[in-house]
């Protein structure tokens, strides 16, 4: 029976999180640090704030319990789980994916970016650029190329 | 979103968007802004040796390496308009992805073929043009016309040089041309009709032979420069300009355009004691027997060694009352290989 060793995470904005270094080391940039002997104590976590790390560490929890568990957790419960968990606000969004890229959690950036191509995916150019907030900044000649490409690929 | 990630998300959705009907997903993807469309065709041109169709310029590019695309043509004789499709799936089923559209004019002296992307406008002067088959009048000879030069849009590095990114701008509108890109001649088998097919000759203008040697590679078209119905001057200004964009890519310079072209011929027939026939192994592609079936692969008289010149590039053949199959590979395009079987279904040398 392991020892449960606990780490304490300092988010941007000067918050603590203890948890379990078994869940930390979801994160590779944070196991690297652990294992480099270059992570203080409390482990500093720039360009993640506490609203987005507790989120974080809400994942690890759930992913390195499933892997446990003695009566392993259906991956089908666990992929419902995820669905609802990726079910916040684009800009909750886009921030769990910049701190699953700095933080190098590879299961939360597939599932993350992932969530953000099925936002785009069936949608028209017109529908994409508003769930996005984008700017149709083509050209008319560019504008003509792009609607025969779309009526050629839709056809 | 920040552009790196943005990057990650399209390449995952070109990614898993990887057959059609789903692809429309990544052209749509292209139509979104600027940026979007930027990225977006870089993911596919770097993927490209997949041979993949995704925008409509595939269309005009080499098909993959080392395995046939599967199409087919289906013919409308009520309108006189044969379609070309993707295969979706294995089967000899008719689901697939629309690609091009031919419709056949005939005229006091020849016979015209137009292509375009769209079914519902195939009038020259629209933006949907693509092309033109036309034979001679015996319907003996063919040649496809390109709507756009070659070397158009021809991308040459994958950094962005100032040389490179003036040339774009300077892109100037060609006129809608016909630029010569295919030649088809058909003759009787020497040895008469009964001892063999029809022997057929593809001439293709704008591909050197040397694209089927190893490591050689195949003009490829990256964009649809957009055309105008105003003579454009320069012409001959743009086309020195063309050259040197591809003098730089191959590092050498590029063959004069008569020297080494690639030359495709129909494979010779065995023939078959027991049945008393002669046949060309379709692979199950082709189910019905026709003087139009075919088999292309480079002539032998070009020098390439041995096997080389038994690898199929482009198959067609009937597989219905009006469905037939086409299959094409490197080096030759969608484009060219529809092309070369509409006039397949023309030419009446050989027929009963």
């Amino acid at each position: 029976m392991a020892t449960s060793r606990k780490v304490t995470l300092l988010s941007s904005d000067g918050e603590s999180f203890e948890v379990e270094q078994s869940v930390a080391v979801e994160s590779i940039t944070i196991k690297d640090s652990i294992e480099e002997g270059s992570a203080g104590n409390p482990i500093p976590v720039p360009k993640v704030n506490s609203k987005i790390l507790a989120k974080v560490i809400e994942y690890c929890k759930k992913h390195v319990e499933s892997a446990k568990a003695e009566d392993r957790v259906d991956d089908e419960d666990l992929v419902a789980w995820d669905a609802d968990f990726v079910k916040v606000d684009q800009a909750t969004l886009f921030d769990l994916i910049r701190a699953a890229n700095f933080l190098n959690i590879k299961s939360l950036l597939d599932l993350t970016c992932q969530t953000v191509a099925d936002m785009i995916k069936g949608k028209t150019p017109e529908e994409k650029r508003k769930t996005f907030t984008i700017r149709n900044d083509f050209t008319p000649e560019e504008e003509e190329e792009v609607r025969r490409e779309n009526q050629w690929a839709f056809e | 979103m920040p552009p790196e990630l943005l990057r990650d998300v399209l390449m995952r959705i070109e990614k898993s968007e990887s057959t059609w009907p789903p692809r429309k997903n990544v052209v749509a993807c292209a139509g979104v802004c600027r940026n979007w469309r930027e990225i977006m065709k870089e993911i596919v041109k770097t993927r490209e040796v997949s041979g993949k169709l995704t925008f409509p310029i595939s269309l005009k590019q080499p098909g993959p390496r080392d395995s046939l695309l599967q199409c087919y043509i289906k013919r409308n004789r009520s309108n006189q308009t044969y379609y070309l499709y993707l295969s979706l799936d294995q089967a000899l089923n008719e689901d697939g992805k629309f690609l091009l559209a031919a419709r056949k004019l005939r005229r006091p002296t020849c016979t015209d073929y137009v292509i375009s992307l769209n079914p519902d406008d195939m009038s020259k002067g629209s933006s949907t043009y693509i092309g033109k088959l036309r034979s001679n009048f015996l319907g003996t000879k063919f040649t496809a016309f390109d709507a756009q030069p070659p070397s158009a849009g021809s991308r040459v590095m994958k950094s962005r040089s100032t040389r490179l990114v003036n040339f774009k701008q300077v892109s100037p509108k060609v006129p809608a041309g016909n630029y010569p890109a295919v030649h088809i001649s058909y003759e009787l088998n020497v040895l008469g009709s009964s001892r063999g097919p029809r022997r057929m000759q593809c001439v293709l203008d704008a591909i050197p032979a040397s694209s089927i040697e190893p490591g050689g590679v195949a003009p490829t078209q990256t964009e649809f420069v957009s055309s105008t119905l105003d003579t454009f001057p320069s012409f001959s200004f743009f086309r020195s300009k063309s050259t040197r964009v591809e003098n730089l890519e191959s590092g050498r310079p590029m063959s004069a355009p008569k020297d080494g072209m690639l030359v495709l011929k129909n494979k010779s027939p065995r023939w078959h004691e027991q049945l008393q026939c002669w046949c060309l192994n379709f692979h199950g592609r082709v189910t019905v027997a026709s003087v139009k079936n075919f088999q292309l692969v480079a002539s032998p008289e070009q020098g390439v060694a041995g096997t080389e010149h038994e690898n199929v590039i482009l198959q067609f053949g009937k597989v219905g009352k009006d469905v037939f199959t086409m299959d094409y590979q490197y080096p030759i395009s969608a484009f060219q290989s529809f092309a070369i079987c509409l006039s397949s279904f023309d030419t009446r040398i050989a027929c009963e």
